[in-house]
């Protein structure tokens, strides 16, 4: 019965294991879309920008915002500040990824165009340095 | 990479003769002090190689002045300091009236155009964030993030200290092709005067897996500007003060004439404005 019972057990991580395989194969080649395709994004006079909080910041109400194209990363802070009240003397930090902090100067339509995806644009925003 | 590597070293060692003359309405000295003369790195940013102009100003200016407020003008324009001086140059200045002229404020800063710039750790925080943005076009963060926090340090300093060796040592490691395999994309940023920087998605190969030049990047990022090749004619594409082959693959621009923050920053140039 014991060796019924570890053979079955096997057999399950066997089958766990595959699962596993098939759904990275099956990933797989939508990444790859995503990744080679080449199309220019539509450009846009407004994008949506999804703003989320990390470590400490408040959370907006709002998420989702349009934002006219043209307008800077120092306009958003800007914007952002206002909204969750953060004073003057304490920081706020604009991620894009997780990874970098944009340019003050940057349009927004370069990080879409860059960094967008889904037809929108994800940035986090925190009080103190999240990344990096 | 390793043929080519006389280009990194003519490049890293791209002087500016500048001139720096104070700003005459904030001379509190009896005399007006004598401009001070510099050879700038282009690859270098203002804030990290202008210890010597605020010295040296310092005495002409009231006593009680905070000189972290320091500022540049040329001809009344605002110069970015978070820009490569090489950028800044190719923008606003010319080869034609050598030594560069610029002149130094400590006065009224220009809170809208330039970013503050406290101490050389704001100036280390955006180069990196420049670095780490461009890890993120070409290699998706995994080079930059599988480098330790040492790395990142000795790359700042080795364009702090002008160390050639000591910043390539590291930067080769962003710049290198693993294999065969090409950046994802190239981390550009296109620069015109009184115009906001443009920045797109490019990739060195097309789908074909032909080698994409200067020229199509050009024809497929700013097609208002250039659709024929008249249009390269009246307009010049300058880097590092040079204007190169619009035949150059895209990929080996970016390995080899990309500013130490890992972007190629172009600058374009109309020569009718140029009259």
């Amino acid at each position: 019965m014991a060796e019924v019972r570890s053979d079955g057990n096997e057999s399950e991580k066997a089958t766990q294991n595959i699962e596993l395989v098939d759904k990275e194969q099956a990933q797989k080649p939508t990444d790859e879309k995503t990744n080679t395709s080449t199309t220019p994004k539509e450009t846009k006079t407004k994008i949506d920008v999804l703003l989320k909080a990390a470590g400490d910041a408040p959370i907006m109400k709002k998420k989702k915002w349009a934002v006219d194209a043209n307008k800077t990363v120092a306009y958003l802070v800007e914007f952002i500040r206002k909204y969750i009240k953060c004073a003057a003397s304490d920081s706020l930090f604009l991620y894009v990824n997780q990874c970098f902090v944009p340019y003050p100067d940057q349009p927004i339509q370069n990080l879409y165009e860059c960094f967008g995806a889904d037809g929108k644009l994800v940035l986090y925003y925190c009080k103190t340095q999240a990344w990096g | 990479m390793a043929d080519d590597r006389e280009v990194l070293r003519i490049l890293w060692d791209g002087r500016i003769p500048v001139c720096f003359t104070l700003n005459a309405d904030e001379v509190v000295a009896l005399e007006e002090p004598e401009p001070f003369y510099l050879l700038l790195p282009r690859v270098s940013y203002l804030p990290v190689v202008t210890d010597k102009v605020t010295k040296h100003f310092q005495r002409a200016i009231k006593p009680d002045m905070n000189t972290s407020s320091i500022w540049f003008d040329f001809n009344g324009q605002p110069l970015k300091w978070h820009y490569p001086i090489g950028v800044l140059f190719d923008l606003y200045g010319s080869n034609k009236s050598l030594p560069w002229n610029i002149t130094v404020h400590f006065e009224d800063f220009p809170e809208d155009e330039v970013i503050r710039c406290e101490s050389k750790e704001v100036v280390e925080s955006y180069f990196m964030s420049a670095v780490k943005e461009a890890d993120s076009l070409k290699h998706k963060s995994q080079i930059i993030n599988s480098m330790q926090k040492k790395d990142h340090k000795q790359l700042w300093l080795g364009l702090n200290n002008d160390k050639f060796e000591q910043f390539w040592s590291v930067n080769k490691r962003l710049m290198e092709r693993s294999g065969d395999e090409l950046f994802k994309h190239i981390p550009f940023r296109i620069h015109q005067c009184d115009k906001l920087f443009m920045q797109k998605l490019a990739k060195p190969v097309n789908e074909a897996g032909e080698s994409l030049t200067l020229k199509h990047l050009m024809m497929e990022t700013l097609p208002t500007i250039f659709s024929n090749d008249e249009d390269f004619q009246s307009t010049r594409i300058v880097i590092h003060g040079i204007e190169p082959p619009l035949e150059t693959p895209l990929q080996w621009l970016s390995e080899h004439f990309s500013y130490p923050d890992n972007f190629l920053h172009l600058v374009l140039i109309n020569k009718e404005a140029e009259m």
